[in-house]
C-alpha cells in the first residue's frame, strides 16, 4: 500500500501528496505553473487542457499506451503510475519544439492562440497512430474547439504530422512506472481517501467497506460533478487499474466486454461485431471522451440519453453484476435501468462486464444518433434497431431509442406492430404511429418533444430506405 | 527621400502571427497563466436567480465566517460611483434596489482560492421580491417596452411607392443570438499599488474604457489606472463592455482588501453573466415589380437589448446601416426598436448589428424570388446597387467603388455555378429522402465606427540605439493579427526585417484615450497611427543620415536593414547611435483620425463609412428531411481587402469568420426557460461548430490586384468582420433545400439558427403545402 502519488511529468517523476484527491490534474498543472494546458470549459467539450496520457503497456510489451485526455476530467491521483505530457514537455530535450507544434504555427493554425496547446496534444496523440485516413484525422480534433481559425489550417497541420516513434527512454520510464503501479494506492489528504485497488476482490472488498465513496471508472461524468456541481467526494474508489475490469474477449457466440474498458477500445470491438453501429460509435464524446471514458460508466450512469444501452438493448445484450457477499449475476440490458438515473446495481455491487451475442446471420443492425452537432454532442434522439426480415416477412425486431422518455427505452408497441409483418412502406406507416405510444419525451435545450417524437418515428423510414433501398443514400454520410 | 519596398516584403506578405509558436508551445501567456502575485485573492460572484425581482437583503454573514474569506463586497461597498454604463450611464456593476436577469451580478467574494470562494458565494442569502419579468422578444415588441426610443433611417417617400408597387410582399423571420464563446473566458487581475494607484491587467478590447470605469469606481482620477493588455484568447466583441464588468469587481475587491485580486469567470459564469449577439426580429413590407426589383421597402429591426443600454445604440445603428447590405432600396424606411428583455445585456459581437441587418435584406430577397418565381440570383443581382441614380444608401451616403457585380461575375465562373444550379435541380428532382440547396450571398460591409468620433488612434514608438524598435499603439491583440500586422507597417517603413519590431502590450499609460478595438478598424487605425510615429521618426533618422553619408536627403534610402544614399550605406543600428550621439529624438507618437467621415445622429444621415468591404460566397448544402440534420457540401468565398498587408492573417480572418458565422445561423442556439434562466451556458449545451461543420470543399480567393481606392494603410482593407456575413450563404442554400420539398412559389419558414429541429419543421411544412 502506498501514500503518494507518484507519475512521470514531462518525463521526470514526480510525487505528490499535498493535495486534495479532487483536484483536476489541469488545476494541479497549472498551480505547478505549466500553464499551456487551458480550461475552457472544465467539463471536457472545448479540449484546450488536453494532454497525453501513457499507461505503461501491461507485462511483457514495452513503453506506453499513449492517449490524448482532458486534465480537466482527470484526477491527480488518477495518474498514479503513470506518465503525462504538457505542450511544454513535448518539445524535444525541452529545447526544439515538436512538429506539431511548427506546423500549428507555420500553417497559421492558431489565431488567438488560446486553443492551441490542446490542438497541438491532440496532434501528438495522433502523430503516435500508425494507421491515419481523414476520418481518423478528423476524429483526432473532433473534441477541439477552435472559435477564430476556421480550423482548415488546423486539418492541414494534422495531415502534415509525421509519424513519430517512441523515444528510446520510454521503455524505461514506462518500466519504472509499471513497478510503482504494482502496488494499490490509498491516498489520504486530510478527510478525503483515493482508493485505487489493483485486484476485483480488493475492490468488491473496498466497496463493501466505504459504500459511499464514488466509484471512478474514467471519470467523465463523475468529473462534472466535481467541476460543474463544485460536490467535493467522500472517498474515491478507483476501478481503473482493476485488470478483470478491463479487455474485450471474443468467442463464436459473441463478445465480452470487460465494464471499465476506455471506450476507445470497446467500441472498435462492438463496431466489428455488428458494423452498423460504427456510424453511432464513432459519435459518442470524441477522442479524448472515448480514451477516458467506460461502456460500464455510460451503464452506471444511467442516462436516458446515453448512448450506448439503446444499441445493447437492440443486441439483446446482458450486463454482469457481482458483489463481495452474493457472488455474480446477470440481468438483461433492457431490465438494467429502472427508472430516471435508477438501475438494479446494489450499493455493495459492481458492474463487471457486457456480454454481446453475435446477431444472428442476416440481421440487420442500424444505430442512429441525430444531435445539433455531428461531434462531441449529446442525443437529441439516439436509436438502434435489429431487423431481420425472412421471406418478405419481419421475423426478428428489436427496436430501442434514448432521449425520448425518463430511461431508455425498448418500443414493444412498434415492435409487435412489426413482427410477422411485411417490411413494406404501408408496415413501416403503422409501426411509426406505435413508436409515438412507446415513447414519452421531453422539451429541452436540445430539442421539443414535438421534434423527439418525429424524428423517432422518421427513423423507422430510415431503416426502411437502407434495408429496401441500399443503393440509394439515405445518410448524410453519403454524400 | 523614397520609400522602396524592403527586399523581405514587409507588407502583403503572409507573414507568421507575431506569437505563433509562442501559442504552440504553451509560453504565450494569457492573464490566467501569469504568476500570481503574493497574497493573490480569488473571486466568485454571487448572482441573481430572479429575472426581474426587488431586493430585499444581501446577508454575507455565514461567508464571511468560512476561513480563507476575505471580503464580500456588494453595491454599498463601492468606493466611487457603482456605474459602469459604456454609453449611458445607470448600468450598476452589482446590483442596487432591483436585479434585471438571472445572473445579474449582486455580490462578488474574494478569498484565498477559488474554491473556497465558489463555496463562500453560495453562502451569501440574497432575498427579493419577485417582480414580472419580460422575458419574450415578440412580448417586449407587442408592449412597446424599449431601453431607448425607436431609431429611423428614411429616404424618399415609401409610403406611397409602396401603395402603387405591383407586388406588395411582406415577411418576417427570427434571428438569433450568439455567444461569443471565446475560448478564454473573462478575466482580470487587479494589482493595488502605491497612493490609490491600480494597475489592472485586463483581457479588454478597450484598455481606455476599463479605465475610466474603473477610476470612476474607484472614485480616483484616470490617472491612477493603469489598464495593460498583452493578448486575449479571443474576443469577438464581447471583451469590449463586458470586460469593464469583470476588471470592475477585481479592482473593488482589490481597493477592498488591499491585495491582488484576481477575477476570471469559469465557462458557466461567463455565459450566464455576460451579454452576447442581439436577436432580432425582422419584418418588412416591400414593393417590387414584375422582374423582383424593390419599388419601396419598410423595415422593422427588433433587437433584444436585454435589460440595459449597452452598446445597443452603435448595433442597432448597424443593423439599420446593413439592412440594405448590396441593394439599392429607391424610397426606403428602417425602423430600429430597442427592446427591453430580462435578460443578458446584449453587447457587441462581429458585425455589430450588420449580421442581422443584411439577414434581413437577404430573407427578403429569397422571399422575393421565391414568391415571383424568379431565380434568387436574378434578382440579387438586379437589385444590387449601381451608378448614380441608383448608388444611394438609406443613411444618404453614396456607394461608391462598388465591387460586387464583377466580383459577381468572376464567383460563379470559378465556383461552376450554373452548372451545379442544374445538377442540384436534377439530384432534388429525383425526390430522394435527402435533398441539395445552393444559394449566393454578397456582403457589403461598411468600414468605420458609426461614431464618427471612435475613429482616431494613437501610437507610440521608440527607435533604441542598437536598431531594434518597441511598438506601442492603442490597438488589443485578440488573435486577429493586429501586431503583426502593425509591425509589418512599421518594418516596411524603416526597411527592416520584421523581427526588429518588438510588439509591446497595449497599456493605457503608453498611449491614452483610445477607442476600442473594434468594428473591424484595428488596423485601418492603429496601422496608420504607427506608420505615421514611424514616418516621424524615419524623417530625423533621414537627416542624420544624408549628413553622415553625404547625401541630399531626398536620396535616403530605407531598405534591407540598412539606410543607404547613392553607393554609401549605414546599417540602421549604427544610423540610431548616431542619431542618439547627435541628440536627435528617437522616439515619436503617431496619431490618427479617419478622413472623410461624418454622420448626423438625430436625422441619420452622412457618410459614416470611410469604405466598403465587399465578399461573396456560394455555398451548397444537403438535408436529410427525416430528421432535418444537414451538412454543408462546399463554400466558394471571393473576398475584397483591398491590397491585403498580410494574405495569410486574412485568410484567417476570412475562413475564422466565416464559420462563427455558420455557427450563428445554423447550430448556436441560446435556449432561457420560462423562468428567463439560460439553458445553454457550456460547450455540453451549446455547440460552436467544430471541424466537421466546416465544408470539406472550402475555395477561398482573396480579390486580386484591388487596392483600396481610398488611402487606407497601403491600400489594405478590413477583414474582421466582414467575413462573418458571407455564412448567409449556408441559411440561404438550407432554405433552397428545403424550398425543394415544396411547391413552386414555397417560401420556407425558416427561423436561425437552422437547427435540425427548424429544418425538418420547415420541411413539413413545405411537404404540407404542396
Ligand atoms: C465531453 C463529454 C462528452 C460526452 N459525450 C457522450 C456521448 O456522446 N454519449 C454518451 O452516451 N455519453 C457521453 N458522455 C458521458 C460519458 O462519457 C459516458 O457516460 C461514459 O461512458 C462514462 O464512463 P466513465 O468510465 O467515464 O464513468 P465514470 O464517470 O467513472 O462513472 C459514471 C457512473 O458509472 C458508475 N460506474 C462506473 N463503473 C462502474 C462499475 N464498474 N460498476 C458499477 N458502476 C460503475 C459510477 O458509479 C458512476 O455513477 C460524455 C461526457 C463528456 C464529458
Ligand atoms: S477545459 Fe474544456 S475540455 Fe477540459
Ligand atoms: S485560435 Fe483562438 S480559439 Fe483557436
Amino acid at each position: 500500500m502506498r501514500d503518494a502519488i507518484r507519475f512521470a511529468l514531462n518525463g521526470a517523476i514526480r510525487a505528490v501528496d499535498d493535495v486534495p484527491p479532487h483536484m483536476t490534474l489541469l488545476n494541479w498543472l497549472r498551480a505547478e505553473g505549466l500553464t499551456a494546458a487551458k480550461e475552457g470549459c472544465a467539463e471536457g467539450d472545448c479540449g484546450a487542457c488536453t494532454v497525453l496520457l501513457g499507461t505503461p503497456l501491461p507485462d511483457g510489451a514495452e513503453g506506453f499506451d499513449w492517449r490524448a485526455v482532458n486534465a480537466c476530467l482527470v484526477l491527480v491521483p488518477q495518474v498514479d503510475g503513470r506518465a503525462v505530457v504538457t505542450a511544454e514537455g513535448l518539445a524535444k530535450g525541452g529545447s526544439a519544439p515538436h512538429a506539431a507544434q511548427t506546423l500549428m504555427a507555420e500553417t497559421h493554425a492558431t489565431q488567438c492562440g488560446y486553443c492551441t496547446p490542446g490542438f497541438v496534444m491532440a496532434l501528438a496523440a495522433l502523430g503516435r497512430t500508425p494507421a491515419r485516413d481523414d476520418e481518423s484525422v478528423m476524429d483526432s480534433i473532433a473534441g477541439n474547439l477552435c472559435r477564430c481559425t476556421g480550423y482548415r489550417p488546423i486539418l492541414e497541420a494534422a495531415r502534415a504530422l509525421p509519424l513519430e516513434a517512441p523515444a528510446p527512454e520510454e521503455a524505461a520510464l514506462a518500466e519504472k512506472l509499471r513497478e510503482i503501479a504494482a502496488a494499490p494506492l490509498d491516498y489520504r489528504a486530510g478527510s478525503h481517501r483515493f482508493l485505487a485497488p489493483t485486484t476485483l476482490d480488493d475492490a468488491l472488498r473496498l466497496r463493501q467497506q466505504f459504500p459511499e465513496a464514488w466509484l471512478w471508472a474514467g471519470g467523465t461524468d463523475q468529473g462534472l460533478r466535481v467541476t460543474k456541481q463544485f460536490q467535493v467526494p467522500p472517498g474515491i474508489l478507483y476501478l481503473g487499474r482493476v485488470p478483470d475490469l478491463r479487455g474485450i474477449t471474443e468467442d463464436k457466440d459473441g463478445l465480452t466486454i470487460a465494464a471499465n474498458t476506455p471506450y476507445a477500445d470497446a467500441l472498435e470491438a462492438l463496431a466489428a461485431l455488428a458494423p452498423g453501429l460504427d456510424g453511432m460509435i464513432r459519435r459518442i464524446g470524441a477522442a479524448q471522451v472515448r480514451n477516458l471514458g467506460t461502456l460500464g460508466g455510460n451503464i452506471g450512469t444511467a442516462s436516458p440519453i446515453g448512448d450506448t444501452l439503446p444499441p445493447l438493448i437492440a443486441l439483446d445484450a446482458e450486463i454482469t453484476l457481482v458483489s463481495a457477499e452474493r457472488g455474480r449475476r446477470t440481468v438483461a440490458a433492457r431490465d438494467f435501468v429502472t427508472g430516471y438515473r435508477k438501475t438494479v446495481l446494489d450499493p455493495d455491487e459492481l458492474i463487471v462486464a457486457i456480454r454481446i451475442p453475435r446477431p444472428a446471420p442476416g440481421t440487420h443492425i442500424a444505430a442512429y444518433k441525430i444531435a445539433k452537432r455531428v461531434d462531441q454532442d449529446i442525443s437529441t434522439v439516439a436509436a438502434a434497431f435489429a431487423l431481420k426480415v425472412q421471406d418478405g416477412r419481419v421475423d426478428h425486431a428489436r427496436l430501442a431509442y434514448g432521449g425520448v422518455a425518463a430511461t431508455p427505452v425498448r418500443a414493444e408497441k412498434a415492435e409487435k406492430a412489426l413482427l410477422g409483418q411485411p417490411w413494406t412502406p404501408e408496415t413501416v406507416a403503422a409501426v411509426k404511429r406505435a413508436v409515438a405510444e412507446d415513447i414519452s419525451p421531453m422539451d429541452d435545450a436540445r430539442g421539443t418533444a414535438a421534434y423527439r417524437t418525429a424524428v423517432a418515428a422518421n427513423l423507422l423510414d430510415r431503416l426502411w430506405h437502407e434495408t429496401a433501398e441500399p443503393g440509394t443514400p439515405a445518410r448524410l454520410e453519403a454524400l | 527621400m523614397k520609400l522602396t519596398p524592403p527586399a523581405r516584403s514587409a507588407v502583403h506578405h503572409p507573414h507568421a502571427h507575431d506569437s505563433a509558436l509562442k501559442h504552440a508551445t504553451g509560453a504565450a501567456r494569457y492573464i490566467d497563466d501569469m504568476a500570481e502575485p503574493r497574497g493573490c485573492l480569488h473571486t466568485a460572484l454571487v448572482t441573481s436567480r430572479w429575472a426581474h425581482a426587488r431586493l430585499t437583503g444581501i446577508d454575507a454573514s455565514r461567508a464571511l465566517e468560512l476561513p480563507g474569506v476575505h471580503a464580500v463586497v456588494t453595491a454599498a461597498d463601492i468606493p466611487g460611483e457603482n456605474d459602469v454604463g459604456a454609453i449611458v450611464p445607470g448600468e450598476p456593476l452589482l446590483a442596487e434596489g432591483v436585479v434585471e436577469y438571472v445572473g445579474h451580478p449582486v455580490a462578488a467574494v474574494a478569498a484565498r482560492d477559488l474554491e473556497t470562494a465558489r463555496r463562500a458565494a453560495a453562502l451569501v442569502e440574497v432575498t427579493a421580491e419577485p417582480l414580472t419579468p419580460v422575458l419574450d422578444l415578440r412580448e417586449a415588441v407587442e408592449k412597446a417596452h424599449y431601453v431607448l426610443p425607436p431609431s429611423e433611417f428614411l429616404r424618399g417617400k415609401p409610403g406611397p411607392a409602396l401603395a402603387d408597387a405591383p407586388h406588395r410582399i411582406r415577411g418576417e423571420i427570427m434571428v438569433g443570438g450568439q455567444d461569443h464563446f471565446y475560448l478564454e473566458t473573462q478575466a482580470a487581475l487587479a494589482l493595488p499599488q502605491e497612493d490609490q494607484d491600480m494597475l489592472v491587467h485586463s483581457g479588454t478590447q478597450h484598455p481606455t474604457e476599463v479605465q475610466h470605469l474603473v477610476a470612476r469606481l474607484l472614485g480616483v482620477d484616470m490617472n491612477a489606472v493603469t489598464v495593460e493588455v498583452r493578448r486575449m484568447g479571443g474576443a469577438f466583441g464581447g471583451k469590449e463592455s463586458q470586460a469593464t464588468i469583470i476588471a470592475g469587481i477585481a479592482a473593488v475587491l482589490a481597493r477592498v482588501t488591499g491585495r491582488p485580486v484576481k477575477c476570471r469567470l469559469d465557462r458557466d459564469t461567463d455565459m450566464m453573466v455576460t451579454g452576447k449577439r442581439h436577436d432580432f426580429l425582422l419584418t418588412w413590407d416591400v414593393g417590387v415589380d414584375d422582374d423582383g426589383r424593390v419599388q419601396a421597402v419598410e423595415m422593422t429591426l427588433a433587437a433584444r437589448c436585454g435589460w440595459s443600454v449597452d452598446l445597443s445604440p452603435g448595433v442597432v445603428s448597424r443593423a439599420l446601416s446593413h439592412a440594405d447590405n448590396a441593394y439599392f432600396y429607391p424610397h426606403v424606411k428602417l425602423t430600429g426598436l430597442f427592446c427591453k428583455t430580462n435578460t443578458q445585456s446584449n453587447t457587441a459581437f462581429r458585425g455589430f448589428g450588420g449580421p442581422q441587418g443584411m439577414m434581413a435584406a437577404e430573407a427578403m430577397m429569397d422571399q422575393i424570388a421565391r414568391t415571383l418565381n424568379l431565380d434568387p440570383l436574378e434578382v440579387r443581382r438586379r437589385n444590387f446597387y449601381g451608378p448614380e441614380g441608383r448608388n444611394l444608401t438609406p443613411y444618404h451616403q453614396p456607394v461608391e467603388h462598388f465591387r460586387l457585380p464583377e466580383m459577381l461575375d468572376e464567383v460563379l465562373a470559378s465556383s461552376d455555378y450554373a452548372a451545379r444550379r442544374k445538377a442540384v435541380d436534377a439530384f432534388n428532382a429525383k425526390g430522394g429522402v435527402l435533398r441539395k440547396g445552393l444559394a449566393v450571398s454578397p456582403v457589403k460591409f461598411g468600414v468605420s465606427f458609426n461614431k464618427p468620433e471612435m475613429n482616431q488612434a494613437g501610437a507610440l514608438l521608440h527607435v533604441y540605439t542598437d536598431g531594434s524598435v518597441s511598438l506601442n499603439h492603442g490597438g488589443t491583440e485578440m488573435g486577429q493579427g493586429l501586431f503583426t500586422k502593425v509591425a509589418q507597417v512599421v518594418a516596411a517603413v524603416f526597411g527592416l526585417d520584421l523581427d526588429r519590431i518588438r510588439p509591446t502590450a497595449t497599456t493605457t499609460g503608453k498611449v491614452p484615450n483610445t477607442s476600442p478595438t473594434a468594428a473591424s478598424s484595428g488596423t485601418d487605425l492603429n496601422g496608420m497611427a504607427a506608420r505615421i510615429a514611424a514616418e516621424t521618426i524615419r524623417d530625423r533618422m533621414a537627416d542624420v543620415a544624408a549628413e553622415h553619408l553625404g547625401a541630399e536627403k531626398s536620396a535616403v534610402v530605407f531598405e534591407r536593414n540598412m539606410v543607404r544614399a547613392g553607393n554609401k550605406s549605414v546599417p540602421f543600428g549604427e544610423l540610431a547611435e548616431l542619431c542618439h550621439v547627435a541628440r536627435v529624438s528617437l522616439s515619436s507618437t503617431g496619431f490618427y483620425r479617419t478622413p472623410k467621415i461624418h454622420f448626423d445622429r438625430t436625422t441619420n444621415r452622412g457618410r459614416p463609412f470611410f469604405y466598403f468591404a465587399h465578399g461573396l460566397a456560394v455555398s451548397e448544402v444537403a438535408i436529410d428531411t427525416l430528421t432535418g440534420e444537414w451538412k454543408p457540401l462546399r463554400t466558394d468565398i471571393l473576398h475584397d481587402v483591398g491590397a491585403s498587408l498580410n494574405p495569410a492573417v486574412d485568410k484567417g480572418q476570412i475562413e475564422g469568420g466565416f464559420v462563427q458565422g455558420l455557427g450563428w445561423l445554423t447550430m448556436e442556439e441560446l435556449v432561457w426557460d420560462k423562468d428567463g434562466v439560460l439553458k445553454t451556458h457550456a460547450p455540453s449545451t451549446y455547440k460552436i461548430p467544430t471541424a466537421r461543420d466546416v465544408p470539406r470543399d472550402l475555395r477561398v480567393d482573396l480579390l486580386a490586384d484591388a487596392p483600396n481606392e481610398e488611402a487606407t494603410v497601403f491600400r489594405s482593407k478590413a477583414v474582421g468582420e466582414p467575413p462573418f456575413m458571407l455564412a448567409i450563404s449556408v441559411w440561404l442554400a438550407l432554405r433552397d433545400a428545403v424550398a425543394s420539398c415544396g411547391p413552386a412559389g414555397h417560401v420556407p419558414k425558416l427561423d436561425a439558427p437552422a437547427t435540425p429541429e427548424r429544418i425538418l419543421m420547415a420541411v413539413q411544412a413545405a411537404k404540407d403545402t404542396a
